[in-house]
This record gives C-alpha cells, sequence and structure tokens, in this order.
C-alpha cells in the first residue's frame, strides 16, 4: 500500500508516494531519475550508491525508503552551487585525476564529503577509512586519496 | 541488522510472487513505533512480522529472497532507545549504532574491546546505521562485537509480551543464527558491568584484507593486572618494535600477573565461546613465554573450526594461538597506558 | 618539448567534470520508451542434460511480452571466435553459466518472476573440472561431437635449439607455477539495450570496448537470424569499466537482439553483480611449467615453458592469450633459444577471455619467479642478472620482435635505487625486496590482420575541432590524450577540441582498445588527421594573410606569422572566409593509421608491435612468520612509456593497475567448486578496498618512441604485469620460501614456512 512521504533532496523539499518495499535507491533512480547515484552491487558492499542523510553517508541501496519521512538527502546531483560552479571536492578530483571510468564516484564523493564535513583536518589514514567502503577498480585509489587531501584542511564545506 | 525474533526457521520467499494469474506484489508493510510498548505490541498481533533496526542485514536477507516478512517493525524511531547511559557501569540502547560507540570517549578508555570491534565492522556507510544490538541478534558466528561483549560480561536486556528479561550474553547465544529470544520478544539494551581497576580489554579480528571484511577468527580478552615489580619497565616492554618473546621476558622480569582473565573467540565455533580452560591456567599467574605458549595451545583446543571458503581450519586454529597471546598483550597494554596503545596497532 | 603547450602536461580529463557531477550516462542510467527489461535463466548444473524446458507458465505471466529458448535461435547460430557457442542452449548444459531460457517483461521484477516460472527438468551428468584429467584419453567429452577436450590451436613457439642449450647451460631451474581464475569487477556491470527500427536495422546502446568488430560480430548475427540487408548502429553508453571485460560479445547481447527483434520493442540487460561475476568470462588461468638456463657469466641460455589452459565449457579469448604469453617468454631478456608450447583443454567450469595484460601477467609470473631462482642458483643478485641480461634498444629478439626504444635498464636503475637495493637484499629477517620486469606491446599489436584507426576531423565557423575517433574511451583517457594531440598539433587549446567517440554511424574504423594501443594507434591516427587538417588551415591562411605558409604558425588559436608578428588571423576567421565565400570550402581531414607492424608468419614470428614497452616493479615486504600475511612496505613502478603525453592520467593507469597487480598477487582468487561459484559477491572476493593500498611511487621513465604520437608508447596494461613475482621474489627474500601458486595468501606462506623450518616456523616475531 503505498504511501506519501515527505522529505529535503538537495535543500528542496519532496513531497511524492512510496512503496514501504522501496529502497533510497530505487526511489532517486527510478522516481526522482536523479541517476548520479548508482547501484554496484546492491547489498551495501561496494559503495556505488552512498548519499549523505542528515549529515551521514549511508549506502541507499539498503536504506528502506520509509526511514527518510523528514530527513535531509544530499545527493551529488546537490553539491554543485546554484551558479554551475564545482563543489572543491568536485573539483578537486577533475584536477587530480581521481576519476577514471567515473562509475565510483559519485558513491566516494558523498563519502569524503561527509568525511570532511564531520572531520575538517583527516590525516591520510582517516580518509582511507572514510573511503574504505567505496571500491575503485580503475584508480588505485592514489589520486582519489590525493584530491581529497587538498580539499581536507580548507574548512566546513 | 535486526534484533529478532527466534529465527530457528528460515524462511525462503520472493518479493514477487508471480503465479499464472498475475504479479501479486508479496512486499511488506512497513511500521515506524515510538515506544517500546509499541513495537512490542506490533509484533504480538501481526502475523509474519519481523524487526528491523539499521536494516543492513535485513534488507539484504530481503533482497536475498532468504525471507518474506509481510510486516517490518522498524525500530529507528524509538525514543530513548539510542540513549547510552553510564550507572553501574556502562548501558547501550537497543538503537546505539556502531558508529555511535566508536565515536565514544568513554567506551574508547573503559571498554575498548568494544570499541576496538565495532570500528572495524563492514564500512563507514554500514556503521553510520548498523546497530549493536543487530550485530548480536543476527548471531553470525564472525560477528565482530560479539567476543568483546562476552569478555567485558555483558548482559542482555529484553522485553516482551512475558515482561522483562536480563540475562548474561553467553547465555543468550544458543547457536549459529539462533538467539534466546521468545515470541514478541525485543532485545531492548546492553549492560556491561563496572569494570575493576588495572583493566584493559582488546579485540583482534584477523582478516585477508584492511576493511569490509568477515574475520577468519576474531579474538577478544579483557585482563584485570597487578605488577609485583615496575610499572615503567612494563611500559618501556612495549615501547620497543620488539617481537613477542622479549616483552613477555620483560613482563615477567617486572611480575606482571594477570588477577583476573576473560578471552572470547569468534568464527571457530557456531557461536561465539569463551576459553575457559585457557583463562583458568592464565588466572593469578605471572606472565611467561611459557605460560603463554601454553594457554595458546590449551585455548586452539577449545576451537572447531571449520573449513570454509572464508579460511581453512588448520589455520584458524594456528591463529587461536598467534592472536590469543597478540590479545591479552594488547589488553595489558590497553592498562598501561589507556588514552592510545603503546605498541601501534598494525604490529599486532 | 619545452614549447609544449598541451602535450607532457597534468590536463584533467575531458569526461572527469560530466562524471563528478553524476551527469554521465552510463547503461544503468539509460531508459528509451516503450523498453522491455530481460532476464535470463542459468543452468543450475555445470553438466547435464535437458530433459525438459517448460515456459508456458513464464509465458502467462501478466508482463511478460517474450520467453525464449533455443528453439527460437535461427539456424544453428553460434558465436564466439571458434563459433562453439551458442546463445541459448539446447538439450545439454555444460557449464553453471549456461543459458537456457530468456524473458523480456515489462519490469524488471516481473522478468525476475517470470524466471522463477519456468520449469526444467535436467539429467545431471558427471563433470570434469581439472583441465589434467581433461586431457587424459577417454575422458569425457565436453563436446561430444570433438574427438578430444584438446582444443585443435597449434599454439607452439621454437626459436633456436632448446635441448643443445639446456645441455651447456651452466646452471639450469626448473619448477611449475599456477595462477587462478581472477575477474575484471568493473563497478559498472555489463548490459545493452537493443533496439530495431522499422526497416530491422539495430541499435545497439552497448558497453563495447570493440565497436568495429562488435558492429561485424553483430551483422553475422542479423544474417543467421534471417536479416541479410540490415543495418547496425553501436551507440556507447559511458563506460563503467573495462579491463577488457568488453574485449569480446557475449550470449546476453544476442539475446537481447533476439527478443528485441520478436517483441518489436527496445530491450535492456543489466547485469546483476552476481552474473557479472558467474556470467562474465574472467582472466585465463594457467598451469605452466618452466625451465630456464644460463652460463657461468649469468647469460641466460635458453627458457622453455609448457602450459596448459581451462578453456571451459566454450572458446573465447582465453584460448588465445598464449599468442601473447609468447612476447615475455620469447622477448624478456636476451634469451637465444625458447620453446614455448601451449594446450587449450575444455572442461565443464567457466570460460575466459581478455582481462588487462591478457596472459602476460601468467606468463611473466613464472617467468620472474624462475629467474630469481635461478639467480640462486648461480650465485648472483637477482638485479644483476636482470642488468646482465636486459633488453637494449636496437635488438631483434628470437620472436622477430624489432626493439626500437627501451628503458629497461633505466626502470631498472630506478628500482634498485628507491628500494635501496643494496642494504635490503639478501638479509632474510622477515624483510626483503624482489623485482620483476614486463615486455608488453607499446606500439599497437597486430593480433587481427588489421590493427589500425581511424579519425576525421572537421572545424566550424568559431574554430573549434570536432575529432571523429575510432577509439574507445572507457575511463583510461583516450579522449582526452587524442584531444591534447590534435590540441597541440594545431595550436588551439584543448578545451576547443570536441571529441566524438561513441557511434558507429560517425566514427572511423578502429580494431578496439585492446593491447593498450589508443594513444599509440588512436593518437598517430589523430595526429594524422591533425597534420592534414592543419595543413588545409595554413594554405587558406597564407592565402588570405598575403603570407608565406612556411612562415606561418599557429597558438592558442591564431594564425601567425613568425616573421612579423603583428601579421594574424584567428582560425575562425580563416574558417569563416573559408564557408562565406562564393563556391566556398570547408576543412576536414581524414587519416586512417595502420602501424607498420607484423601479424605473425606460421611460426609465431614477426614483429608484432611497432614499439614494445618496459618497465620494472620492485617491492619491499614484510612477513609475519606468525601469521603468514605480508605487509608491502614500499612499491615502487617504474615504466618506460616513451613520452608522458598526460603524465596525470599516466599515474592513474600506473597506480590502477598496479593495484589491480597487487589483488592478483595476494588475494583476489574466483573460488570454483565442481563448477559452481562459491565467492560470487564483493565480500568474499577480495578486491582491495582503500585501506589496502602499500606506500607506491610510480617513475615515468621518457625514452622517446620515434614512431609514437610525440614519442608515447602504451600504459594501459603494462601496470599489472609484474607486480605478482615481484611480491613472490621479495618474499622470497624476507623468509626463503617460494609460492609458486597465486594468490599468495597467509596460508600458503605459514604452510610453506612450517615446513621449510618446523622448529622455526610460528616462532614469536614480527
Amino acid at each position: 500500500m503505498k504511501q506519501e512521504i515527505t522529505f529535503k533532496i538537495n535543500g528542496e523539499a519532496c513531497r511524492v508516494e512510496v512503496d514501504p518495499t522501496w529502497t533510497l535507491l530505487y526511489l532517486l533512480r527510478e522516481v526522482l531519475e536523479l541517476t548520479g547515484t548508482k547501484e554496484g552491487c546492491g547489498y551495501g558492499e561496494c559503495g556505488a550508491c552512498t548519499v549523505i542523510v542528515d549529515g551521514q553517508a549511508i549506502n541507499s541501496c539498503l536504506y528502506p525508503i520509509l526511514e527518510i519521512e523528514g530527513r535531509a538527502v544530499t545527493t551529488i546531483e546537490g553539491l554543485r552551487k546554484p551558479d554551475g560552479e564545482l563543489h572543491p571536492l568536485q573539483q578537486a578530483f577533475v584536477n587530480k585525476g581521481a576519476v577514471q571510468c567515473g562509475f565510483c564516484t559519485s558513491g566516494m564523493i558523498m563519502s569524503a564529503k561527509a568525511l570532511i564535513d564531520e572531520n575538517e583536518k583527516p590525516t591520510e589514514e582517516a580518509i582511507k577509512e572514510g573511503i574504505a567502503g567505496n571500491l575503485c577498480r580503475c584508480t588505485g585509489y592514489v589520486q582519489i586519496v590525493d584530491a581529497i587531501k587538498t580539499v581536507a584542511g580548507r574548512g566546513r564545506t | 541488522m535486526q534484533p529478532c525474533r527466534d529465527r530457528r526457521e528460515k524462511q525462503k520467499g520472493s518479493l514477487i510472487t508471480g503465479n499464472d494469474k498475475g504479479v501479486t506484489v508479496a512486499g511488506f508493510e512497513y511500521h515506524k513505533p515510538h515506544s517500546i510498548k509499541e513495537a512490542v505490541h506490533l509484533m504480538e498481533s501481526l502475523d509474519n512480522a519481523r524487526f528491523i533496526a539499521g536494516g543492513t542485514d535485513v534488507m539484504v536477507l530481503l533482497r536475498q529472497k532468504k525471507i518474506a516478512p509481510a510486516h517490518l517493525i522498524s525500530l529507528r524511531n524509538i525514543d530513548g532507545f539510542s540513549d547510552i547511559g553510564f550507572e553501574n557501569g556502562l548501558q547501550i540502547g537497543g538503537g546505539v549504532t556502531l558508529n555511535e560507540i566508536v565515536a565514544n570517549d568513554f567506551m574508547q578508555k573503559r571498554y575498548p574491546a568494544l570499541t576496538d570491534a565495532a570500528a572495524m565492522v563492514g564500512s563507514r556507510q554500514i556503521r553510520n546505521v548498523a546497530t549493536l544490538s543487530g550485530n548480536i541478534c543476527n548471531a553470525a558466528p564472525s560477528a565482530d562485537t560479539a567476543c568483546p561483549l562476552l569478555v567485558l560480561d555483558a548482559i542482555v536486556k529484553t522485553t516482551g509480551p512475558q515482561g522483562n528479561r536480563q540475562l548474561p550474553l553467553d547465555d543468550f547465544f544458543l547457536g549459529e543464527g539462533r538467539v534466546d529470544l521468545g515470541a514478541g520478544e525485543l532485545l531492548t539494551g546492553f549492560h556491561l558491568p563496572r569494570l575493576a581497576m588495572n583493566t584493559g580489554s582488546a579485540y583482534i579480528k584477523h582478516t585477508r584484507r584492511q576493511a569490509m571484511d568477515l574475520p577468519m577468527v576474531g579474538i577478544a580478552a579483557r585482563v584485570t593486572i597487578k605488577i609485583g615489580g615496575n610499572e615503567i619497565g612494563c611500559k618501556d616492554a612495549f615501547c620497543t618494535i620488539d617481537n613477542i618473546s622479549n616483552i613477555l621476558s620483560k613482563l615477567e622480569d617486572e611480575d606482571l600477573r594477570i588477577e583476573e582473565v576473560r578471552i572470547a573467540m569468534g568464527v571457530v565455533a557456531p557461536r561465539p565461546v569463551r576459553a575457559r580452560k585457557a583463562e583458568a591456567a592464565l588466572r593469578g599467574k605471572v606472565i611467561s613465554e611459557k605460560l603463554f605458549e601454553e594457554i595458546a595451545e590449551i585455548a586452539a583446543t577449545e576451537a572447531q573450526p571449520r573449513d570454509s571458503i572464508r579460511g581453512e581450519a588448520w589455520y584458524r586454529r594456528e591463529m587461536v594461538k598467534v592472536l590469543t597471546k597478540r590479545v591479552i598483550l594488547k589488553a595489558v597494554d590497553r592498562v598501561l597506558r589507556p588514552d592510545d596503545l603503546i605498541r601501534p596497532d598494525r604490529l599486532w | 618539448m619545452s614549447d609544449w603547450t598541451t602535450v607532457g602536461k597534468k590536463i584533467a580529463k575531458k569526461d572527469a567534470p560530466l562524471k563528478v557531477t553524476g551527469g554521465a550516462l552510463y547503461i544503468q542510467d539509460l531508459k528509451i520508451p516503450g523498453m522491455l527489461y530481460g532476464g535470463i535463466l542459468y543452468s543450475r548444473y555445470a553438466h547435464a542434460k535437458i530433459l525438459k524446458l517448460d515456459t508456458a507458465r513464464a509465458r502467462r505471466l501478466p508482463g511478460v511480452t517474450a520467453v525464449i529458448t533455443a528453439a527460437d535461435v535461427p539456424n544453428n547460430f553460434r558465436f564466439g571466435f571458434m563459433k562453439d557457442n551458442p546463445p541459448l542452449k539446447a538439450d545439454r548444459v555444460r557449464s553453471t553459466r549456461d543459458e537456457i531460457a530468456a524473458v523480456a517483461a515489462t519490469t524488471p521484477e516481473i522478468a525476475a518472476a517470470a524466471l522463477e516460472l519456468i520449469e526444467v527438468e535436467y539429467e545431471e551428468l558427471p563433470g570434469i573440472f581439472d583441465p589434467l584429467e581433461a586431457m587424459q584419453e577417454g575422458a569425457p567429452l565436453v563436446h561430444e561431437e570433438m574427438k578430444s577436450n584438446i582444443l585443435k590451436i597449434p599454439w607452439k613457439l621454437v626459436c633456436g635449439d632448446v635441448e643443445t642449450a639446456k645441455k651447456e647451460s651452466a646452471y639450469v631451474v626448473s619448477d611449475t607455477f599456477t595462477t587462478p581464475w581472477v575477474t575484471h569487477c568493473c563497478l559498472g556491470t555489463s548490459g545493452c539495450i537493443a533496439v530495431f527500427d522499422a526497416n530491422t536495422n539495430l541499435t545497439m546502446y552497448s558497453n563495447t570496448q570493440i565497436p568495429s568488430l562488435a558492429q561485424n560480430d553483430y551483422l553475422d548475427a542479423l544474417s543467421a537470424f534471417g536479416l541479410k540487408n540490415s543495418r547496425v548502429r553501436i551507440i556507447q553508453c559511458a563506460i563503467g569499466g573495462g579491463f577488457g571485460s568488453k574485449l569480446d560479445t557475449y550470449a546476453y547481447e544476442y539475446i537481447a537482439i533476439l527478443l528485441a527483434r520478436k517483441t518489436r520493442k527496445p530491450v535492456k540487460f543489466i547485469f546483476s553483480r552476481e552474473e557479472e561475476f558467474f556470467a562474465t568470462s574472467p582472466r585465463q588461468c594457467s598451469i605452466t611449467t618452466i625451465s630456464q638456463g644460463c652460463d657461468r657469466e649469468g647469460h641466460l641460455t635458453f627458457r622453455e615453458m609448457e602450459m596448459i589452459l581451462d578453456n571451459g565449457a566454450y572458446t573465447s579469448w582465453g584460448a588465445t592469450t598464449p599468442s601473447v604469453m609468447m612476447m615475455p617468454i620469447s622477448s624478456l631478456y636476451k634469451v637465444p633459444n625458447v620453446r614455448y608450447v601451449a594446450h587449450c583443454v575444455y572442461t565443464n567450469n567457466t570460460y575466459c577471455q581478455a582481462m588487462r595484460g591478457y596472459g602476460n601477467p601468467q606468463a611473466t609470473f613464472a617467468i620472474e619467479s624462475s629467474l630469481d631462482q635461478l639467480a640462486e642458483k648461480a650465485g648472483l643478485d637477482p638485479y644483476e642478472l636482470r642488468l646482465r641480461n636486459a633488453n637494449e634498444p636496437g635488438e631483434l629478439t628470437p620472436q622477430k620482435f624489432r626493439v626500437t626504444s627501451c628503458g629497461l635498464k633505466e626502470c631498472m636503475a630506478e628500482v634498485e635505487q628507491r628500494l635501496g637495493w643494496k642494504e635490503k637484499q639478501g638479509k632474510g629477517n622477515g624483510r626483503g625486496v624482489g623485482m620483476a620486469s614486463l615486455i608488453h606491446v607499446g606500439g599497437g599489436a597486430r593480433v587481427y590482420k588489421s590493427d589500425g584507426c581511424g579519425t576525421i576531423i572537421k572545424m566550424d565557423d568559431r574554430g573549434r575541432v570536432d575529432v571523429m575517433t575510432g577509439a574507445t574511451e572507457m575511463g583510461q583517457g583516450s579522449e582526452t590524450v587524442i584531444a591534447q594531440i590534435v590540441a597541440e598539433t594545431l595550436g588551439v587549446n584543448i578545451d576547443e577540441i570536441n571529441i566524438i567517440n561513441n557511434d558507429t554511424d560517425v566514427c572511423p574504423w578502429d580494431v578496439g582498445a585492446h593491447a593498450s594501443r589508443s594513444t599509440f594507434v588512436a593518437g598517430n591516427s589523430a595526429l594524422g588527421a591533425a597534420l592534414k587538417i592543419r595543413k588545409q588551415v595554413l594554405e587558406a591562411a597564407a592565402l588570405n594573410m598575403g603570407e608565406d605558409q612556411a612562415a606561418l604558425d599557429i597558438k592558442d588559436g591564431v594564425v601567425f606569422s613568425t616573421q612579423d608578428k603583428e601579421k594574424s588571423m584567428t582560425l575562425s576567421k580563416v574558417l569563416r572566409k573559408a564557408h562565406y565565400t562564393p563556391g566556398g570550402s570547408m576543412f576536414t581531414a581524414d587519416y586512417f593509421y595502420d602501424p607498420p607492424n607484423e601479424n605473425f608468419d606460421r611460426e609465431f614470428k614477426g614483429n608484432l608491435s611497432v614499439a614494445y614497452a618496459y618497465g620494472v616493479h620492485g617491492a619491499e615486504v614484510e612477513v609475519d612468520r606468525e601469521t603468514g600475511q605480508i605487509r608491502i612496505l614500499k612499491y615502487i613502478a617504474a615504466h618506460d612509456v616513451g613520452r608522458a603525453i598526460n603524465p596525470l592520467l599516466l599515474e592513474g593507469q600506473i597506480y590502477g593497475g598496479g593495484l589491480m597487480g597487487i589483488g592478483y598477487a595476494l588475494g583476489e582468487k574466483l573460488i570454483y567448486e565442481k563448477g559452481h561459484l562459491k565467492n560470487g559477491n564483493f565480500l568474499d572476493y577480495k578486491l582491495p578496498t582503500a585501506k589496502d593500498v602499500p606506500p607506491v611511487e610510480a617513475v615515468i621513465v621518457e625514452t622517446d618512441e620515434q614512431a609514437g604520437p610525440f614519442g608515447a608508447k602504451g600504459i594501459g596494461e603494462p601496470g599489472l604485469v609484474p607486480t605478482a613475482p615481484a611480491i613472490a621474489n621479495a618474499i622470497y627474500d624476507a623468509v626463503g620460501v617460494r609460492i609458486r601458486d597465486l594468490p599468495i595468501t597467509p596460508e600458503k606462506v605459514l604452510r610453506a614456512l612450517k615446513e621449510k623450518a618446523p622448529a622455526d616456523a610460528g616462532r614469536s616475531g614480527i
């Protein structure tokens, strides 16, 4: 039986009818057509589906949709400034070669953002811990960590 | 991960039931009670219902079609369920997430075996929503937080139609995937008793890769020590990047005695187990390399590891020997310096 | 060189901004109106007869538009280069990834439900899962119509006289090495959308790395399906990882075509992660016996190798890996006498195809591990032995490879120095160092009759440049490198370059993104076209400016006279003048670059590539003697790349390839039991995480390859060729045990330590 929920998505209020069996990932991709968030495994094992809910990075493929009621969701689409300027993390990923095929990138950037928002000056170890749940097969992670380092220490993003 | 009813029967099912007549979205209703009473009442009154907390276990089981509940009762919106209290030691509510445990200073200092384990479960994303109670109720032999809770003498608090219960965690585990929860019963929290002075604890998780892994073997230990000789000497023993032999002989020189000890092992039996014989052999004795070799062998006999794609039995047994020594020493290190390990973590 | 404005610079990837904003469209994201979702039913058994296959209940399910089986595949169509693989299997299944039936439905959930309603009755047959067993006389046949399980592919390379060389060698070593199945684990799973238009022309939205060849494959299929005059158009979405996994066509693509034809609607397939693990084709596993010898001075005298390759139930590119394996076997180091034989054997296991390195990692693991064994026997430092036998520029190898640029010695020196080799080698105290070299094709590879790639360039009034290339961008950066080459040649800013690379209706022919050939071949092709169009531009500008063409140059989109800086004209003005003149003209240029390399002759000899990439990896490891765990303290990856057109992207290939190689060496393995995959998920298949990255240094050695665009050679694959032996050699240096079977797990190390010195092993220590 469908239910109506209200929540915030990338700063905007959203009211939508959902089936309780949906995951947040399903809502984002199939209903709201925000396809920036990816499904890499569907089991919470790869992190490609990572989005931020109330400041915390979570796997949207495992997030029951009704729990989003009243919460604020940020996806990759919500990082850019209204004038189109890239978020510092996005710009750093571009500049540092942290993007190859790009499939892990959305989830990776969201994990990085959640990390830096919580811990302004993460050490290299903390950065690796922060993205340990995001698998990448292309980059070997080195340039990803570099990119996050350039933003770390600049203050809240 | 979810606090759950007795799962003696594994249900097979599909989210969709297809037949000639049409597709029925078998689906489920999702309930969000705001009190424990409401949650228990829902469980009592609904047919084919299941509790769900963080969801990181339940959602996977649903996707794998290993369960097909008609109702999910969420525990994420229950007032007071995520409280952490410090009466009589430590009180951890059923809704407390693993990252809340990792971030808790008090737990890091006093109950570090638990924070060690919580920090190593899954990924940050998982730990942000997964609960301690869910990790325990799922009762996988590999549940990281089980062994630390066992050595910390954790008491499980439940509530249900018959009222409230308290029981030692050791009695709560019934076997692989099975815990002592009756129909309608819900795990509401854990009580970890106050620890004596000079007590330290630690957990070591033996994995293949550095993150996102299940343990091949996991061992936790808690020790209360008494130093006959010089405390500085003991601290010095850990300072050098030295091998364990040398650390042990220095501690022996300083007459470091293990007054009280608990050792628990995971993945080497259908449920996490205490190495009681090893404990008995260690209790009250002065540390020495010879003693540790004996304890390691005894602990290995108390383990019944299996061959699986995740590890070979002979190797797991060997790791029980190796890690028993290491985890006890790490726990001793914690007594000597509660804020941070003297000997770097990666060396264990 | 120093006045290059784009080449040699660390320039951000052109597609990166779109990808970091979530705007790139992968096959997962694409929807077409009226689209149906496909699903495939796979065999439950590794070897069985299908007694009954009843799809009636599935067909009746509301929302199901079509259900097909082998009976719906016309003309006994088979794909795969041996044509032994039907897209849907009839009567008999030979592996657990055999496709038996497929459905198309209005939602993915209904498709999944329909699969559950298909009734199959099997008669299980005994399966054969060991290639050594399968080779025996009287072994049950995987394909009954063949006389033997051994494929009739004559992989044999003989150079010189191995027998005599063996007898005359001062030192000889022999051993056996084995490597497992590992898989690509692209984060974006496989998928496609097949759409027919009103005239039965097919468009495939695809992830392929080989658009022109796939086009051919689909045309063959359409012909077999009764559509002889159809056209095929392939539109590539953003590709979520390739690494060779998209180098062949798969059953699901032909199934999609059949369903699209039957339903007259677009049909989409997306693999779940489980399917990606068990239904795509992994890296070829191998069993290698190797013998190597040298004289008293440590000069290599011979190398003899025999390989047995588990071919699985059907044939794909795994069976051709020996053609690449021959390369290190004959040409890594100076070895005058070489003998190599490889047998591919049918079993009821999964079948293999291309994966980054294409057989080179497997062969190099054996060769470089064995070389260290030889060094020990000869009493030589492993670095010294390598240096003594290193390839040099100008060499002709026994397989008739003409080595042009070669930075092998420089790479060795880098590793030796950065690891601190002299101080650290030979201590045996739980810490050790090891190195291993690689050779790979760096200037294309003539594996087919063509090694070509086409480029078409056109310019608009504003002076902006459209480059249509046959090269595929799958994340490695070929798009950006090509843009850099064109920008540099034309004297324009890279932002003015637009690359079109994903539509066979528009893009010129290319043989595929394989063999690390994109920078070299597509780059040279782009360079050739850019030079042509530059000439056109300068000719027109010369006329307009009243200047001698030879005196003109272009910089920042402005044509100017080198004699008189005041005389200048923007490119856009040149273009507009050309267009807006009665009887005007336009500027376009095309160039097809087919490198001057050679196909192998009947003896598998010939200059396969125009240039060869070399490299050396070195590792410093620490072995925990009690647990067998390996910690990499330092990793050096030195690569001779000719020229780094974009050091940022190049480092990305080295780091990415390196970590993939470390996974291969230390943890990755597809675990099959009697043909059933046991660890087809990210929990039990140990892909390295960010926390598993060791301290790694990427060292770029530039040797300026004359034949390469701006001196560049290929880098896509070399990054993981020597990782496993470098680590295995370091472990031997550290604790004196040699692991000959990948991956090198703690269990294997501990077991070897215990066998070596039962009293020593397990003693407390680091």
